[in-house]
């Protein structure tokens, strides 16, 4: 706000006459005027469900799913790089993979 | 459930929620709208052809909102900025002439017949009008006026006080020469 010492009678009749101007429709037309960016707004969402796609087949082909060791959690405690590495990578695909799925459901909302 | 401007921002810039954006121009329409009416001297249609520009603007650049102003003081800055862009175009609406005119107080005329605030608000020159209108209607401070407005903080401080001066002098004295002029 400005000092007070500016606050004068000038001020009390120039804030006197600033009014509220209804609406009218106004908001309406500026909302109907926007530039829809669909166009962007579809491209994100194809390229995030092609990357989810593609990383779910790479997973299921790569990732030594057959052979996983048996998830024993003295062996990961003991930080077995053969029990452990595995299961990193399977828990860094599942995480990306609900990463990618929840930034989908929320780009529709 | 009240969301704060911030919020509305986020949501527009995370999300493009028309609907967020939607709020903002409920908002911000009557200030902006106001402030475009005086600015281009009571042309409401005007007025709101270029407020509705401000609010299209506002969408486009929204990402180059860094938050370190208020949002109505952003606002407000694109919207002086499509008003300055028109009034280039049209000369009448710079009206700089008119501070002439008003340095000599009439003398003559009907005593009794007085400039109305709305009309004296005319009659000063755009930058005066502007510093006027966002200090003293708007209660923006002077620093945010000099941001919107893209001058010096002493030039705001004063172009409200010549202008307050101004208005103050023709709240006082006749009107007839501005009906003729």
């Amino acid at each position: 706000m400005n000092p007070p010492e500016t606050d004068d009678s000038m001020d009390a009749l120039l804030r006197g006459q600033n009014q509220y101007v209804e609406d009218n429709d106004f908001t309406a037309r500026v909302m109907a005027a926007l530039p829809r960016r669909r166009d962007r707004f579809w491209l994100r969402q194809i390229i995030l469900l092609g990357a989810t796609i593609i990383c779910s087949v790479l997973a299921v082909l790569w990732l030594p799913l057959k052979n996983l060791p048996p998830l024993d959690w003295s062996a990961l405690l003991s930080l077995n790089s053969q029990v452990l590495l595995p299961w990193t990578l399977v828990i860094a695909v599942a995480t990306s993979l609900i990463w990618g799925i929840i930034a989908a459901v929320q780009l529709e909302d | 459930m009240s969301f704060t401007d911030a919020d509305l921002i986020a949501r527009v810039l995370s999300r493009e929620d028309h609907n967020a954006f939607g709020e903002l121009v409920r908002r911000y329409q009557s200030p902006v709208r106001a402030f475009l009416a005086r600015m281009t001297r009571g042309d409401s249609h005007l007025a709101d052809d270029l407020a509705q520009e401000t609010f299209l603007k506002a969408w486009q650049k929204l990402r180059t909102f860094r938050g370190t102003a208020k949002f109505s003081t952003w606002l407000f800055g694109i919207a002086f900025n499509e008003f300055r862009g028109v009034a280039r175009k049209r000369k009448e609406l710079a009206l700089d002439d008119v501070e002439n005119l008003l340095e000599e107080p009439a003398t003559t005329g009907n005593p009794q017949l007085r400039l109305d605030l709305t009309e004296a608000l005319k009659l000063l020159n755009s930058n005066e009008r502007a510093a006027v209108v966002l200090c003293c209607q708007n209660g923006l401070s002077h620093e945010e006026a000099a941001q919107v407005l893209s001058c010096p903080l002493g030039t705001v401080k004063t172009n409200v006080l010549r202008g307050k001066e101004k208005l103050k002098r023709r709240l006082a004295s006749p009107c007839e020469n501005y009906e003729s002029a």
